[in-house]
């Protein structure tokens, strides 16, 4: 035995070097989802396209929801303010319930194979990243279309890779706690309802009452990092601004926090799955 | 020194069992104490050294540990105490197939379990021909595999743990996939990654192919180790131990059986109907050993003694004793009869026996039936139908096929053709 070569049974690679095993992951649950459908890939566009025709039927017709202007000065049009929002809600509650699916249905392969635990949940994420990408191309041809650019939207790819590590370590957590208490499931499908609502997506939160019964309403609103990523990303690509730097701070301190709790989780949980699952 | 592949020191593994799945929320804070839960060691205290290039077997009943090891070594489970360190790429056949998904050609399901096992894409694109080539599913490659049969889904997932080289391979039962011509297929394989210089950890309850294969092995008893090192000791121990225990259940079975019938005028009564007229009936057959000592199996090519015990109620002149030895298969093996030796009993009223002595049991291992015949030139006084199970054991794995061990030499060696005959 060459001392520098003799190592734990478990490979201890680094996540960038996972990437093979990760994007294989995420390959196959997109084959799997759109394998045997007639529509296929068409379906990627055609779910965020209805839901978005239904949001905007709900909300700005019935309810007359009014969107604040575009950075270029014309009238805003709640459609496409909605949009902007709505993919990165999408792209969030797909990420940690494809995340917890994609560990689960792991399970046998888990007890058979080592892998990192994480490499299913980021492979799941991996898939809707994808479909995010093809909506956010879509977002950005209408908003070119409408002559709304700026040098601002140089600021996207930072608050998305903020965003997407956010998501990510969001997703290991539940993912990997669902093992041990499958009650997770249940609770954080009433968790992103409540989230849903919570973050300014398909409101202002402009109309959000400062304090309900003495509840700092306003406050809760503005506190959610879901809310800070999508106030960030809703003044780089349509307010065309910088947005606030205490938001951008902010958002800096939930990822640190989010990154270090999955990489917690996974050190002191992430390791015996096998037996749980 | 050797050099060392894999390295377990003072290993073991506990399970925390309950009775009753408590994964919940509600048990985060009803930190109550729960009735159900109590630990299981599945192993404790294990150490070895597997040297690299050799091939390792390890040997037990159910349940002993084995499977456990297994996952541990291929780092399915952390183990709970002590130290388990490799020198190497380890490469783990514990199901075949296992990471395939349905919808996924066989082509895609070779780079995701690649990948699962840890390789990059170009070192699976190196080994790709080879592998759909080693599986022989031809064109089906590129069909989704949930449209393969079990067989080419076995054998699709062996080529991929074997073709992408590892370096240590760890194989559990995989000995009863596929067909035939796939079996010995797989065989030449291992032997082959064996003369590679592959090291190999193997589970099987095959001991002919434990034999055959490995070099070296330990055998698990209950989480423990029992014996350790080359690979026929093993084996051997722990086939003295399942006979021993085996001897020991059916003498309790015996035992339990008990209580002798009365006779009935005449006839000796038994309590299986038989043929024959009655006055002397077998009363049970025993089997000894070199010793004497009554046993409960028989083993190959040792020394044993068949004894026909008998009652009579009656005085008789010019008794046969036949045997005959019948495998389960319903093939009669062989039938001494002591006319052969030309011995006639003179029997007296109560009990006896008579006994058939072989030097050398000539009976391959297996499960046989004893026949018993009390006769006298024609007239049947006895005649018990495969009554008698006779079990045949080895203590080491046998290699030989056949129902008994044909006795003869081999030439010391080859001879030329003989002049102006060939």
């Amino acid at each position: 035995m060459t001392s520098e070569s003799v190592r734990e049974i478990r490979p201890s690679v680094p996540i960038w070097r996972q990437w093979n095993l990760i994007s294989n992951f995420g390959r196959r649950d997109l084959k799997a989802k759109f394998n045997g459908t007639l529509l296929g890939w068409a379906w990627s566009l055609v779910v965020p396209l209805a839901t978005l025709a239904i949001y905007t039927l709900v909300f700005s017709i019935v309810f007359r929801m009014v969107p604040p202007p575009m950075g270029n000065g014309k009238d805003g049009i709640f459609v496409v303010w909605l949009f902007c929002g709505l993919v990165l809600w999408s792209y969030f509650s797909s990420c940690v319930n494809g995340g917890m699916g994609a560990l689960l249905g792991s399970g046998p392969l888990l007890q058979k194979i080592y892998f990192p635990a994480y490499a299913p949940v980021l492979g799941a994420g991996l898939a809707v990243g994808i479909q995010s990408l093809i909506e956010l191309g879509i977002l950005a041809i209408v908003l070119v279309v409408l002559l709304n650019v700026s040098w601002t939207w140089l600021l996207i790819p930072l608050v998305l890779a903020l965003f997407v590590i956010f998501t990510a370590s969001v997703a290991t957590i539940v993912s990997v706690m669902n093992v041990y208490y499958r009650d997770l499931a249940h609770l954080v499908s009433v968790a992103l309802q409540l989230l849903f609502y919570l973050t300014p997506i398909i409101y202002n939160p402009d109309i959000v009452p400062l304090s309900w019964n003495g509840i700092p309403l306003r406050a809760i609103v503005e506190f959610s990092p879901l809310s800070q990523f999508v106030e960030l990303f809703r003044a780089a690509i349509y307010d065309l601004t910088t947005g606030d730097l205490s938001t951008w701070i902010s958002v800096t301190i939930w990822t640190v926090v989010a990154l270090a709790g999955a990489m917690f989780v996974m050190k002191r949980r992430g390791g015996d799955l096998s037996e749980a699952l | 020194m050797t050099d060392i592949a894999i390295k377990v020191g003072h290993l073991s593994k506990t399970f925390r069992l309950q009775t009753e799945r408590r994964n919940s929320i509600k048990e985060m804070f009803v930190r109550g104490k729960s009735r159900g839960v109590h630990d299981f060691h599945a192993l404790r205290d294990v150490s070895f050294e597997v040297p690299r290039g050799s091939t390792f077997g390890l040997v037990g009943h159910n349940g002993s540990g084995k499977s456990t090891l297994l996952k541990i070594l291929a780092g399915v489970y952390r183990p709970s105490a002590g130290q388990v360190l490799v020198d190497g790429r380890v490469s783990a056949l514990l199901e075949l197939g296992a990471g395939f998904h349905g919808e996924l050609t066989g082509r895609e399901n070779i780079y995701l379990n690649g990948a699962i096992l840890g390789l990059s894409k170009k070192q699976i694109d190196r080994s790709m021909d080879q592998i759909i080539d080693f599986a022989g599913i031809g064109e089906f490659i590129d069909s989704p595999v949930k449209v393969y049969s079990s067989g080419m889904y076995v054998r699709l997932g062996f080529s991929v743990a074997v073709t992408l080289d590892p370096e240590i391979l760890i194989v559990d039962e995989i000995i009863a996939v596929g067909d035939e011509e796939f079996q010995r297929k797989c065989f030449d394989h291992l032997f082959e990654l064996r003369r590679r210089g592959t090291t190999i950890v193997l589970v099987t309850h095959s001991l002919t192919l434990a034999a055959e294969l490995c070099d070296q092995g330990i055998w698990l008893d209950h989480g423990r180790p029992r014996a350790l090192g080359d690979v026929s000791d093993v084996i051997d121990g722990y086939l003295l131990d399942v006979n021993a225990k085996e001897s020991a259940a059916r003498a309790e079975a015996d035992a339990a059986a008990g209580g002798e019938p009365g006779d009935v005028g005449d006839e000796v009564a038994v309590p299986i109907p038989r043929q024959g007229s009655g006055e002397i009936r077998m009363t049970k057959v025993t089997l000894h050993d070199a010793s004497g000592a009554e046993v409960g199996f028989v083993t190959p090519g040792e020394e044993c003694t068949v004894r026909v015990h008998y009652r009579s109620t009656r005085s008789l002149e010019d008794v046969t004793f036949g045997l005959a030895f019948i495998h389960e298969s319903g093939i009669t093996v062989a039938g001494p009869n002591s006319m052969q030796d030309d011995r006639r009993y003179d029997i007296e009223p109560g009990e006896g026996f008579v006994d058939f002595y072989s030097e050398a049991l000539p009976l391959q291992p297996g499960a046989f039936n004893i026949s018993t015949a009390i006769v006298d030139k024609g007239h049947t006084y006895d005649y018990s139908d495969r009554e008698t199970e006779l079990r045949v054991r080895a203590d080491h794995a046998v290699r030989e096929p056949g129902l008994t061990r044909m006795l003869g030499r081999w030439s010391a060696e080859p001879s030329l053709p003989v002049e102006g005959k060939a």
